[in-house]
C-alpha cells in the first residue's frame, strides 16, 4: 500500500471545529450539509461514528484539497479522506458508480526510461490531443529537452483517488521511467504530492507553473482575462504557489479563481466524480459561482477538463493555457 | 481511604484532582438533558409537512460540541431548513409536542449555547443565499445562516463589504446579530447587530414576521442581542459600504493601563477607523490602529501619534530585553514572547494579503491568526464589558486572575460605540451604565499544550465573572454554562421581566432552552 498523505500533519482528533475548512469546500456548497464538511465528519469521528456511516460523505469529496491549507490545526484532511476510502473499500460490497472501472488494472504505459530533462505527465485528456501535446512540448523548451511521458501514472492517480490498492511493483516501474528527468510537469495535481515523496530530488510542478515560465504566455494574459488555477496541485503546495500566482495577478492584472482565503475555487471536473457526471458532482454549479459577478473576456484554464465545464455555463471564450502555443493570436 | 477533615466554609484540596476545587464555589450551570418525550410524533408531523429530519448518528454527532469544546450534547435529530417556512413548521410542531429546538450557525459559542442537549438541532447554515444587493440604499439582504465570510465573498465581487463583523470567518450573520458582534471597527461603527436595517424573524410559535426600527419594532429590539430567545432570524438586511484595504499601525506598551487609556483617547477623538488591544500576558501589549484611507492615516500621524505613549517595535523590543535581562528567572516567559512574536507577526503581513502596504481581507488575516494561534479543541474565553470609567480597573483585576491561573494568556480589548440607549441593549453585553461607548475585554488562556480540569477552568471563569458582579459590569458570554451569573449581574427584576416576555413569546419554552433562562 502506498502512502500519499503527509505524515507530518495531524489526524481528525485534532479538529477544533473552527469550520474554516467548509468555506472553500465545493461539496459543502452543493449539499449545504455540515455532515458533508470536513468539520462535521471530524466531529462525528471524534464522537465515535463508524466510518461506514460516513461513507456517502467520504465518497462525495472531490479531493480538490482546498480544505487542507486553511486548516489551522494542520490536519491531513486529504490523507484522512483517502485512508477512509481505503477502509471503506475493504468492507463494502459495491463501489460508487464513479470508481475506475477495472480495479487495480493498469493502463497503457511503457516501461521505457525516458531521457528528456523535462517530462510532461500529460494525463489522459491531454494525451488524446497530439496538437496540444506538441504545443506544450514547444512551450516547455522543444523536443530537445522535453517530451511527453509515455507512462504518466494516470492509473495510479485514479487508484489513489479512489483509495484502491496499487502494487508497489507498479509504482517502482512508473518511478523508474522518470529517473533521468530533472523536471516533472504533472497535469494531474493529485500526483504532485506522491511524486515529491517518491522522487524528492526532482522538481515537480503543475502545468500552469511550467507554462507560465514562458514569458510569451505571461505577456499574452490580459487584465480582462479570468485565469483558472488547477486546484489540486495548487493546494498541495499552497505556501509557495500562492506567492507565485499573486505575482501573476500583479504582473498581468488578470483575475483568478482564488477566493478571499486565497484558495482556488475548484470546478472538480478532473475528479473521478466529475469525469463521471459533471452536473451531479457540482462542477457546473462551481463554475457558475466562479463566474458570479464577473464578466471576463476570456477564461484561461490550466486543467483541460475545465474547458468543457466553462463552455457549458458561459459563452465567454474558454482556452487552455497550452493554446497560446498553438495559435498566435487567441 | 482516609478523607481529609473539612472545616465548615472551607474548600479543601481535592484528593483526586488537586486543582479541581480551587477558587470560589462552582457556578457552572449544567443544562438538563431532554429525554425524548413525543419525539416520534414530532418527527412524523414534520415529515408529513415536507420537512426532512436527519436522525443518523453522523448527522447528529457533527453538532456534539461548540467552539469551546467543554459542553457536549447530542440532539435527537437535525433539520437543515431551506426557508422561513421550514423554520416555522419546526417551531409550530415543537410548541405542540414540547420539543426543545436549538438553533445553530457557526457554532462558535464557548459555553454550550449552541449545543443541543437532546431535542432538535436547527442547522441554520443551510440558509445562506445572498438575496439582493442594493447599491443605492447600500444594503444587502441575505439569508441569516450565511457565514460572514461567504457574504464577504459575494459582496466583494461587486466591490462592496459589510460594515462590521466578528473577526472570525465562520460566524453566521444570524448568530452574530443575536449576540451583538464586535469588530475592531466597533469603536466607530458599533456592534454588528446595530448594522441591521430590517429582519425576517420566525417567532417561537412559528409566525413569520418582518421587523425593523419602524415595523414591529418591539420584536426587532428583542431579537437583536436576544441570544436566540425571541425568534429565529431567517433573513437580515444589513448596511454595506465600498470595500477598502486598510492601513495598520502598531504601538507597543508594557502597561495595560497606559495602553487602554491611549485606546480610549483614540476612540473618544475618533482618531482611527479601527482600534483594539491584543496582548501577550501583561508584558507585551499591542495597541493596533488602522485606517480606511491614506488621508485618515496621515491625519492620525499629524494630530494623535505624538500623544500616544506606546513605542515602536524596535524600541519596545530593547526595553523588553532590558526587563528580562534583569529578571533571568523569567527566562521562559521571554522565550515565549519572542517565539510568539516570530510566528504570529508574519501572519499579519503575508504578501498575498497585502497590496501596497495595506491589508486586504482583514477578516481573513485576523481569523487565520485567531484560529492558528488561539484556537484549539478547548477554548475558555471569559470576558467583561464595562463603561469607559470602569474599564481599566476591570481589566487590571481580570489580568491578575489570569496571572494567578495561567502562565500564558492573551487579553483582547475593544471599544463598542453605542447607538444611544436602545431597548435591545437591556440584558445584553452592553453595560447598563455605559453611555456613548462601552468596552469589552476577553481573557483567553493559552491551553494548547497543557491539560486543565474542567473545574480549574470553571474556577478561572468564575473569578473573572465575579469581577463583573462586584463592579456592576456585563459580559459578552453570559449564557449557557455561565447562566448562573445572569441573575447575579442583571438582578431579579430585570431577569424576571425578560422571563415573562419569553414565556409570552414561547409558551412551551422550547426555543434555545437553557441558554438564558
Amino acid at each position: 500500500m502506498i502512502n500519499d498523505d503527509n505524515k507530518d500533519l495531524k489526524g481528525y482528533e485534532a479538529c477544533s471545529g473552527c469550520g474554516v475548512c467548509l468555506l472553500p469546500c465545493p461539496v459543502w456548497r452543493r449539499t449545504q450539509s455540515m455532515t458533508f464538511s470536513r468539520k462535521g465528519r471530524a466531529k462525528a469521528m471524534q464522537w465515535g461514528t463508524p466510518v461506514e456511516e460516513l461513507a456517502p460523505y467520504i465518497d462525495s469529496c472531490l479531493l480538490c484539497g482546498a480544505c487542507e491549507p486553511v486548516c489551522p490545526e494542520d490536519i491531513s484532511l486529504l490523507g484522512i479522506n483517502i485512508r477512509q476510502r481505503r477502509l471503506l473499500n475493504l468492507s463494502r460490497m459495491k463501489q460508487p458508480a464513479w470508481y475506475p472501472n477495472e480495479l487495480g488494472t493498469t493502463y497503457d504505459y511503457s516501461p521505457e526510461i525516458m531521457s528528456a530533462k523535462t517530462l510532461l505527465l500529460a494525463g489522459r485528456p491531454i494525451k488524446q490531443h497530439a496538437d496540444i501535446c506538441n504545443a506544450m512540448i514547444r512551450l516547455l523548451g522543444g523536443s530537445g529537452s522535453a517530451t511527453v511521458a509515455t507512462d504518466d501514472g494516470a492509473d495510479i492517480s485514479d487508484a489513489l483517488e479512489a483509495g484502491l490498492f496499487v502494487q508497489s511493483e507498479r509504482i517502482l516501474q512508473f518511478v523508474a521511467g522518470l529517473a533521468k528527468a530533472d523536471t516533472l510537469v504533472a497535469a494531474e495535481g493529485l500526483m504532485h504530492r506522491p511524486l515529491k515523496k517518491w522522487l524528492p530530488e526532482k522538481k515537480i510542478m503543475g502545468l500552469g507553473e511550467a507554462l507560465l515560465a514562458n514569458s510569451s504566455i505571461r505577456l499574452s494574459i490580459r487584465p480582462e482575462d479570468l485565469y483558472i488555477i488547477e486546484s489540486r496541485g495548487y493546494h498541495s503546495d499552497h505556501e509557495r504557489l500562492v506567492v507565485f500566482y499573486d505575482k501573476l495577478r500583479r504582473e498581468t492584472g488578470c483575475s483568478t479563481n482564488l477566493d478571499l482565503q486565497r484558495m482556488a475555487i475548484p470546478t472538480g471536473a478532473s475528479s473521478l466524480q466529475g469525469r463521471h457526471d459533471l452536473e451531479s458532482a457540482g462542477c457546473l454549479m462551481q463554475a457558475r459561482w466562479i463566474l458570479h459577478g464577473r464578466k471576463p473576456k476570456r477564461i484561461i484554464v490550466e486543467d483541460f477538463a475545465d474547458i468543457e465545464v466553462f463552455r457549458l455555463v458561459t459563452d465567454t471564450p474558454v482556452i487552455h493555457l497550452s493554446m497560446f502555443g498553438i495559435e498566435d493570436d487567441i | 481511604m482516609i478523607f481529609p477533615e473539612i472545616e465548615p466554609g472551607d474548600i479543601p484540596p481535592d484528593p483526586v484532582a488537586p486543582d479541581s476545587l480551587l477558587g470560589v464555589t462552582r457556578l457552572q450551570t449544567n443544562p438538563s438533558l431532554w429525554l425524548g418525550g413525543r419525539w416520534k410524533e414530532f418527527v412524523a408531523e414534520l415529515r408529513s409537512s415536507g420537512v426532512t429530519v436527519h436522525e443518523g448518528l453522523a448527522d447528529r454527532s457533527a453538532f456534539v460540541s461548540d467552539a469551546g469544546g467543554l459542553a457536549h450534547g447530542m440532539p435527537h435529530g437535525t433539520v437543515r431548513p431551506s426557508s422561513a417556512s421550514d423554520v416555522s413548521k419546526v417551531l409550530k410542531a415543537a410548541q405542540r409536542f414540547r420539543v426543545p429546538v436549538t438553533t445553530r450557525g457557526g457554532g462558535l459559542t464557548t459555553e454550550g449555547e449552541s449545543v443541543a442537549f437532546g431535542g432538535l438541532m436547527l442547522d441554520m447554515t443551510s440558509m445562506n443565499r445572498v438575496l439582493e444587493i442594493d447599491p443605492v440604499a447600500m444594503t444587502v439582504r441575505t439569508e441569516a445562516g450565511i457565514f460572514w465570510h461567504m457574504l464577504a465573498e459575494v459582496l466583494r465581487r461587486d466591490g462592496f463589504d459589510y460594515l462590521s463583523a466578528p473577526l472570525n470567518l465562520t460566524a453566521s450573520v444570524g448568530g452574530t446579530l443575536g449576540v451583538g458582534g464586535i469588530d475592531i471597527n466597533s469603536p466607530r461603527l458599533g456592534c454588528s447587530a446595530d448594522q441591521a436595517v430590517s429582519l425576517q424573524v420566525v417567532t417561537p410559535t412559528g409566525g413569520i414576521v418582518r421587523c425593523s426600527e419602524t415595523e414591529n419594532q418591539e420584536l426587532m429590539e428583542r431579537v437583536l442581542f436576544g441570544y436566540g430567545q425571541f425568534g429565529v432570524i431567517t433573513e437580515a438586511t444589513l448596511k454595506i459600504r465600498r470595500f477598502t484595504p486598510i492601513i495598520m499601525q502598531y504601538y507597543y506598551y508594557s502597561s495595560l493601563r497606559t495602553a487602554i487609556e491611549d485606546m480610549q483617547l483614540i476612540n473618544r477623538e475618533d482618531a482611527a477607523d479601527y482600534s483594539g488591544i491584543l496582548t501577550m500576558m501583561d508584558r507585551a501589549i499591542n495597541l493596533l490602529v488602522a485606517f480606511d484611507s491614506d488621508e485618515r492615516a496621515t491625519e492620525f500621524k499629524r494630530r494623535w501619534a505624538g500623544k500616544l505613549r506606546g513605542h515602536g517595535e524596535f524600541a519596545f523590543g530593547l526595553r523588553l530585553a532590558g526587563y528580562y535581562l534583569l529578571r533571568p528567572w523569567k527566562f521562559r516567559e521571554a522565550v515565549y514572547i519572542v517565539g510568539r512574536r516570530l510566528t504570529l507577526f508574519p501572519e499579519f503581513q503575508r504578501s498575498e494579503f497585502m497590496r501596497g502596504g495595506k491589508i486586504v481581507d482583514r477578516t481573513v488575516v485576523f481569523s487565520r491568526a485567531v484560529w492558528k494561534f488561539w484556537g484549539g479543541r478547548k477554548m475558555v474565553i471569559p470576558d467583561i464589558a464595562a463603561k469607559e470609567e470602569k474599564f481599566v480597573e476591570a481589566v487590571e483585576r481580570g489580568n491578575a486572575v489570569c496571572r494567578k491561573y495561567f502562565r500564558y494568556y492573551t487579553l483582547y480589548c475593544v471599544g463598542i460605540k453605542l447607538k444611544w440607549r436602545l431597548p435591545r441593549y437591556e440584558m445584553s453585553c452592553i453595560p447598563s451604565d455605559a453611555e456613548g461607548m462601552g468596552y469589552g475585554c476577553e481573557f483567553e488562556p493559552m491551553l494548547r499544550d497543557t491539560e486543565f480540569s474542567r473545574d480549574y477552568l470553571q474556577s478561572f471563569k468564575n473569578e473573572i465573572y465575579d469581577i463583573g458582579v462586584d463592579m456592576g459590569l456585563s459580559y459578552y458570554r453570559f449564557g449557557g454554562m455561565m447562566k448562573g451569573y445572569i441573575r447575579r449581574v442583571f438582578g431579579d427584576e430585570l431577569v424576571d421581566r425578560h422571563l415573562a416576555m419569553k414565556k409570552k413569546a414561547d409558551p412551551a419554552m422550547i426555543l434555545n432552552p437553557d441558554v438564558i433562562f
